[in-house]
């Protein structure tokens, strides 16, 4: 592959993830830029994460999930990527995933592709029942708006090319960036497709996602998600043509 | 007599308490704006008190009092409603700003590493 891959790592307080994360993702048989961001961190994230070869970028404080891919987007359009990977810290997402994720990208297929846990054969982590009804409801809620059946909306494990790079970098949602991301890259008219993966439960730290059980979370969620509907395109910043 | 005495010095006390805050550079304009139109109308409502009194019957009130409860309420919903998006701007540049401070110290770093080898 002679693209330019940049993997984007999210971390916040992951020093107990961080270090195995990395060197999956350094290991794999192809070459990518492994680039953490560092979240305003207490711990030694960002220590571990440059010495097991990534290239740190530290915030000040902490931005929230939201913020720190988008600190990866912008160092992904600055320097050029072709493709960006946004892999969680936690060791959720199992990069031996990542060449099936970056595939439909790499070859055009689509702006962005999702890994999902609900597609797969395979068992593996699926995350406990009140929080899979409610994805199944803003399955149905963005498939409605959007006509893209996202059967894992709340899926950090994704790929993206070069121009969803220039939105993301420019414009990313922070409130509830997963879902809120599919349905501004289906706003813009960006093609999406699902890719199959297993996810494993998390080696340490905490959940950003937070409760979705609670109705107050998915009442905000959707509120987020309907205001993509209102919103003027022209905040999403341009959106140039295929390349 | 009382009353109007006291409305025109609370109305006066705010409007010279926005001035010398703007004085002595505590507000910037952009921020004092709404605060001196609305305290400057305050003290010109207390003065003349006809004023309001024929708004608030023009528009159908059947009390001044309650126009002027309603205004100041309006003028409330206002400013607040201006708080919150001077609020969302600072918060998205103050964003923009961490994000650029963390990709610079890894570009400078990255720099001195180079310069070192």
């Amino acid at each position: 592959m002679n693209k330019k891959i940049l993997v984007i790592i999210p971390a916040f307080n992951e020093e107990g993830a961080i270090v195995a994360t990395v060197r999956d993702v350094r290991s794999l048989p192809f070459s990518v830029e492994v680039l953490v961001v560092n979240d305003g961190s207490r711990d030694r994230t960002a220590a571990v994460a440059a010495d097991a070869g990534a290239v740190v970028v530290s915030l000040p404080f902490n931005l929230g999930i939201g913020g720190a891919v988008q600190t990866g987007y912008r160092y992904a359009l600055d320097r050029g990527f072709d493709i960006a990977v946004q892999v969680d810290g936690d060791g959720q997402h199992d990069v031996a995933y990542l060449k099936r994720l970056v595939d439909p990208v790499l070859s055009g297929l689509v702006d962005m592709a999702i890994g999902s846990r609900f597609l797969s054969d395979e068992k593996g982590f699926r995350s406990s029942f009140f929080r899979r009804v409610g994805i199944r409801f803003f399955r149905r809620l963005i498939a409605f708006l959007t006509g893209f059946q996202a059967t894992d909306p709340t899926s950090g494990f994704r790929a993206c090319n070069a121009r969803l790079i220039r939105i993301f970098a420019g414009y990313y949602p922070s409130d509830f960036p997963e879902p809120e991301s599919i349905v501004v890259a289906r706003r813009l008219g960006a093609t999406l497709c699902e890719v199959p993966v297993v996810m494993r439960p998390r080696r340490s730290g905490k959940s950003s996602i937070g409760r979705i059980r609670s109705p107050y979370y998915m009442i905000k969620v959707t509120g987020a998600i309907l205001l993509h509907m209102f919103r003027d395109r022209k905040v999403y910043g341009p959106w140039t043509s295929a390349s | 007599m009382d009353i109007r005495i006291l409305e025109l010095s609370v109305s006066l006390v705010v409007l010279l308490f926005v001035v010398e805050l703007v004085r002595r550079e505590k507000l910037t304009f952009k921020y004092a704006f709404s605060w001196l139109f609305f305290s400057l109308v305050g003290v010109v409502c207390s003065l003349f008190p006809s004023i309001p009194a024929r708004v608030a019957y023009a528009l159908g009130f059947e009390v001044p009092s309650n126009f002027i409860f309603f205004g100041l309420l309006v003028m409330f919903v206002f400013l607040s409603l201006l708080l919150t998006i001077f609020l969302c701007q600072q918060n998205r540049r103050n964003d923009l700003m961490a994000q650029r401070i963390g990709l610079l110290e890894a570009a400078l770093k990255d720099l001195e590493g180079k310069d070192r080898t």
